[in-house]
């Protein structure tokens, strides 16, 4: 059986992501239409769509034991009217001709009603990851569980690796600021993807040409073989020869991984500079650059096959002749660079600007190590979700939040994000009710 | 419920839109067959709706909140919108004080175009344009501190050293809104000093959009505060209907209609989280002056104090009772037990250690092994 399409665009369900397609669902979303519909229908319906959204991750037996139909709210006080009124004024009167008889014209019917069915799913919010989600650390329920899972979150200082833990008031949670700049973040895009990207929106609005697409794929293929031939055969020739009876001593396994990942962030520097086309090179320039990624490439592949000493040499070499091959950087448009004034020229005014500007830089650099689009921008369509309920208490600076206590319901608000009718989630609250 | 209908795949299609779509797979090395993406009328209207009332979202509005509930079905901001169509019918009403005879085929036309070219800086949200779900009336984003009142808070409660309640009491902020927020700012402060790095772009991309509290130092316009600090948290026991007979001429306040829904239930006045202001409150309307006011809330401090003080000597006696032992490595705890506390059939829940025949439960299958709490 297929798996089900967890954004789907023909059975839409509504789910807890910030993902394009839940948008636009959300956008197209109607109230669902009840008549036609046996009671029990409108019920399991209304738990079907409401539960895709709420917890969907929950098992239905789990969530059924978390269900309780004792719903919280609160009623705002005024201390005014607690310290003038002793609360005898409601009773005062009656019957005595001072009450005045009621106006059905200037009643406000369902004004300030307490929305208590929007608090159905109230206890799901409770849990750590739903409580990540909402604090807009994750861009949905499931990487936040990931985060959890993974152990980069910390309750109260403490590593907590169960998502399904439930907070308690006062209960800080922090989530590593990586993992949250990588959550919310735009994603790194790869320039062949993004035209592959583009090319398929284009082919979508126009409807075109089929047999032309699939001429471009297998080409597209073709080329990428013989790309995957090439570099397979590169690094064959630079494998260490050796006969197999002399062994080679390993040491120490962890420095060993250190070594890798010294060379992979090597090999991503020459990638980069590869494919900074800014740079005018000569042909020999160029060629150069690609010995040196295959040699660094060969090394990777073949590490188990040699041991420390060679690796070190090996690293020395080549960050050397990378940091010989010196190249200047040149504008695009070959117009004259647009310099600043000296700093000793320039106003007060100009001067904070500078400061600003450098600070800024500062502070959200370019960094092609981070597995997120740098300097960091935030992800798209993220401002339709961006929303804080006030259950909790959000520092982003430091990616942690404060659980201050339960949602609740307050006349005409409730806490508990939900995007669906009160009809509906009364309905859904009816379906968990019949079980008790 | 009768299944849902599906196209099946199977079927040999004539329809030139619905042929598989022939894209290459990403990963050469895959071996799966592509799952074939349908170009159905669903998905070209997604594109559609992307490239055009999508628009909107993709990127956040300046200075803004960018959410579903404040555009209209054409992708406009519903309170541009407005402000247009209202900026329209002033300019009207001038002309036509300036001349009655006004050509109004012309201008109504032209109001469509006016509501687009509409180039003033965006009017303020209102309560309608906060509603991420349009479904859902009574799910509004409500504003977060901003960062002036938050630094606010941590200044009066760490450097000028006031208590909780009254700087919860001064800016209209829960008491444990302003805890959270002076134990979050310290950790931010801490970090600061110790050189570790903030997310400061990712946090003012959150900022710009959400709605804020900003902090008003004069403190004199009457701007609404961040939210209701007395709220009454609704008690299981008031939610029966009692129908109580009392004589008409008994003054009934609400401590009577507390001690009838329970007897050990309070009045409203002692349950909301900030009775003293209540008591100011009384104390004003009494007449006092100033001098006695101060002097009554003094006593009442006073009053709180020894509360407090009393409590912490108690947890301070507690403490004290534990014997601890520092190895440097690990604090050994010693708490005063009796072996009687297990009780006559050895199962009290006051009894420590292994006891026969009566097995421990952190074992067993099927119980919860997340912990309740930390710390």
């Amino acid at each position: 059986m297929t798996r089900k399409r967890f954004h789907g665009l023909k059975r839409v369900k509504i789910r807890a992501t910030w993902n394009k397609y839940n948008l636009f669902n959300l956008s197209r979303l109607k109230a669902p239409r009840t008549n036609f519909m046996t009671y029990y229908q409108q019920k399991w319906s209304a738990k079907s769509i409401t539960r895709a959204y709420h917890g969907e991750h929950i098992r239905e037996g789990q969530w059924e034991r978390m269900f309780t139909p004792l719903l919280n709210s609160v009623i705002p006080m005024d201390h005014r009217y607690l310290a003038e009124h002793d609360g005898s004024e409601q009773a005062a009167g009656r019957g005595s001709g001072l009450e005045k008889p009621m106006d059905l014209n200037k009643i406000a019917f369902g004004r300030n009603q307490v929305p208590y069915m929007h608090m159905t799913y109230a206890p799901i919010e409770r849990r750590l990851d739903t409580a990540i989600f909402r604090a807009l650390f994750a861009s949905s329920v499931r990487q936040a569980r990931q985060f959890v899972i993974h152990g980069q979150v910390k309750v109260n200082g403490k590593k907590i690796p169960y998502p399904g833990y439930l907070l308690n008031p006062g209960d800080m949670f922090q989530v590593e600021p990586d993992r949250v700049l990588f959550a919310t973040g735009a994603p790194k895009i790869k320039v062949k993807a993004q035209a592959e990207k583009l090319r398929y929106e284009r082919r979508i609005s126009r409807q075109s040409n089929i047999t032309r697409d699939a001429a471009l794929a297998r080409r597209a293929e073709r080329r990428r073989a013989k790309e995957a031939k090439e570099l397979a055969d590169d690094t064959i020739e630079l494998a260490p020869r050796q006969p197999k009876s002399a062994p080679i001593e390993l040491g120490d396994p962890e420095v060993r991984k250190l070594r890798q990942k010294e060379f992979l962030k090597l090999i991503r520097q020459i990638e980069d500079r590869i494919g900074n086309k800014k740079v005018r090179r000569t042909g020999k320039r160029k060629q150069e650059l690609r010995v040196l990624l295959r040699r660094a490439k060969a090394n990777v592949i073949f590490i188990g096959r040699k041991s420390l000493q060679e690796l070190d040499t090996e690293m020395k070499e080549i960050t050397q002749e990378l940091l010989g091959i010196t190249e200047e950087v040149e504008s695009a448009d070959k117009a004259p660079v647009k310099r600043l004034k000296p700093e000793s020229e320039m106003s007060d005014k100009q001067k904070e600007a500078l400061k600003r500007a450098i600070a800024r830089i500062r502070e959200n650099p370019a960094d092609t190590t981070k597995p997120y689009a740098t300097p960091w921008r935030p992800r798209p369509y993220m401002s339709a979700f961006a929303f804080i309920p006030r259950y909790l208490e959000v520092n982003h600076n430091i990616c942690s939040a404060v659980y201050l206590r339960h949602p609740v319901a307050r006349p005409g608000l409730a806490e508990v994000p939900t995007p669906f009718p009160a009809e509906t989630q009364q309905l859904a609250f009816n379906w968990y009710l019949r079980r008790r | 419920m009768p299944p849902p209908l599906r196209c099946t795949s199977s079927l040999p299609s004539t329809c030139v839109k619905q042929l598989c779509r022939a894209g290459q797979s990403t990963r050469s090395f895959s071996t799966t067959p592509r799952q074939d993406q349908r170009i159905t009328r669903n998905r070209r209207q997604l594109f559609r709706w992307l490239g055009s009332q999508g628009q909107n979202f993709l990127n956040p509005l300046n200075g803004s909140t960018n959410y579903l509930g404040a555009y209209n079905a054409q992708g406009q901001l519903k309170r541009v919108v407005e402000a247009a169509a209202e900026a329209e019918r002033k300019k009207k009403k001038e002309e036509g004080k300036a001349n009655e005879p006004a050509n109004s085929s012309a201008s109504e036309s032209g109001e469509s175009e006016e509501a687009k070219e509409f180039k003033g800086e965006i009017p303020p949200e209102t309560t309608r344009d906060l509603t991420p779900f349009p479904l859902n009336k009574s799910f509004v984003s409500q504003p977060v501190l901003s960062d002036d009142l938050r630094e606010e808070i941590w200044k009066r409660v760490m450097q000028d050293g006031k208590s909780v309640r009254v700087v919860s009491a001064e800016l209209g902020v829960e008491m444990s809104r302003v805890g959270a927020v002076v134990r979050l700012k310290e950790i931010e402060k801490e970090w600061e000093q110790t050189g570790r790095p903030l997310a400061k772009p990712y946090h003012e991309a959150v900022m710009s959009m959400l709605p804020k509290t900003p902090y008003d130092p004069t403190g004199r316009t009457n701007a609404k505060p961040h939210e209701s600090i007395n709220d009454l948290p609704v008690h299981r026991k008031t939610g029966t209907q009692i129908f109580h007979p009392t004589s008409e001429s008994r003054h009934f306040t609400r401590e009577d209609a507390a001690k009838v829904f329970d007897e050990r239930l309070l009045p409203a006045d002692l349950r909301v989280p900030h009775p003293e202001l209540a008591e100011m409150h009384k104390d004003y309307k009494a007449g006092l002056s100033q001098e006695e006011r101060q002097q009554r809330q003094m006593e009442r401090d006073e009053i709180a104090e020894r509360k407090r003080q009393r409590a912490e000597a108690k947890k301070a006696k507690k403490e004290a009772a534990v014997k601890k032992v520092d190895t440097g490595r690990v604090e050994f705890r010693f708490t005063e037990i009796s072996v009687d506390a297990a009780g006559k059939d050895g199962r009290g829940f006051k009894g420590v250690g292994w006891r026969y025949g009566h097995p421990h439960m952190d074992r067993s299958r099927g119980t919860v092994k997340i912990p309740t709490s930390v710390e």
